[in-house]
């Protein structure tokens, strides 16, 4: 089990990445640290899903005079950044959001906005 | 209390998923399951099909185009509810204070005043080699919307005002889709499929050109999105 996680050690890494992110949307009672968290958590899976491309002294997938394979998987890279325009997309809403709940309720703070329902 | 909760919760997910991760084929290895579907055939055929000799552009804008086309549809949706939800709801707080300029470094000013040519060269050059470099109209699009907006921090309200072409604003922030709509329409005259591309060694020039237009587009609606997210958000100040 762990000399499997050693040779895994780059999703092991994304796996304790995604628990900060996770630790922080839970704990954090600021709705920007929230959304903070929430990113983190996102990095983390778009982290693993490119790890999971790498193909050992693999090649950029880019063609042309003098490459050669092993090229590394293309898959991940296309769909990640598809990911991660996605994930601005909605961050940007939700800071909208955020600074909307600001101009309202004049807090930001998670637990004061439940009082003030 | 509390935090043996939180303790646990997160124990709850990490152990898991590292037991999971642990089962995985190891990290890097050729013959894991994601590298022997379609990759192959993508890495083997891709240059040729598809008119890119980036594989990972021809995989989002031609083989999984639709996809992408989706994803661009997303960012102006995303932009168009920061704009509703924003624009003209600025209620009146008791902590809204006076739009105070806030004095900027002359050491920032002056960086970000030289640096603005080489910013917006570098851009298009990413946006234009998007199909034979790593790059492409998200990565160029969002360099240049960066720039716009070290250039707001920088300036006046008037003067960054300015910097955003006025009239065909519009037309401008949808130019993703509308770019990625019009390729597809182009390739359904051509090809009879939407968003299909000439396939061949004689009209591989023409594939190019198809594509470079989305890149183009995607990289000007990329850019202008973002810099209109950002000036919605810093408008109330």
């Amino acid at each position: 089990m762990i000399a499997a996680l050693w040779h895994n050690i780059d999703y092991a890494a994304c796996v304790v990445l995604f628990c900060i992110g996770l630790y922080t949307v839970i704990t954090k009672h600021n709705l920007i640290k929230k959304f903070m968290g929430l990113n983190i958590m996102e990095t983390a899976v778009f982290a693993f899903i490119v790890a999971t491309g790498v193909v050992e002294g693999g090649n950029a997938p880019i063609m042309g005079p003098g490459v050669e394979p092993p090229f590394i998987n293309p898959l991940p890279q296309a769909l990640i950044l598809t990911g991660i325009v996605v994930a601005v997309s909605t961050t940007a809403l939700a800071l909208g959001l955020v600074i909307r709940i600001w101009h309202q309720c004049g807090t930001i703070e998670a637990d004061e906005l439940r009082e003030a329902e | 209390m509390k935090r043996a909760l939180v303790i646990a919760l997160l124990l709850a997910v990490a152990v898991p998923l590292l037991i999971a991760v642990a089962d995985l084929p190891p990290h890097g290895s050729p013959d894991a399951p994601a590298h022997t579907h379609v990759a192959p055939r993508y890495l083997e055929r891709g240059a040729e099909e598809a008119g890119a000799e980036n594989i990972v552009t021809a995989v989002i804008l031609n083989y999984r185009g639709l996809d992408t086309l989706g994803e661009v549809t997303v960012i102006f949706t995303a932009m168009a509810a920061v704009l509703a939800v924003l624009v003209g709801a600025r209620a009146v707080t008791a902590l809204d204070t006076p739009a105070s300029a806030l004095p900027v470094s002359m050491i920032v000013r002056f960086i970000v005043r030289v640096l603005a040519p080489f910013i917006v060269l570098f851009s298009i050059y990413v946006v234009l080699n998007g199909h034979v470099t790593p790059g492409g109209g998200f990565q160029g699009g969002t360099i240049a919307g960066a720039l716009v907006i070290a250039l707001t921090l920088i300036m006046s309200d008037e003067q960054a005002a300015r910097l955003l072409p006025r009239r065909p604003e519009r037309v401008l922030q949808a130019a993703a889709p509308l770019a990625f709509i019009m390729t597809g329409v182009t390739g359904l005259l051509l090809t009879g499929d939407f968003l299909g591309y000439p396939v061949g060694h004689e009209s591989a020039l023409v594939a190019t050109l198809m594509l470079t237009f989305v890149e183009i587009g995607i990289g000007v609606g990329g850019a202008m999105v973002i810099a209109t997210i950002f000036r919605t958000m810093g408008a109330g100040r």
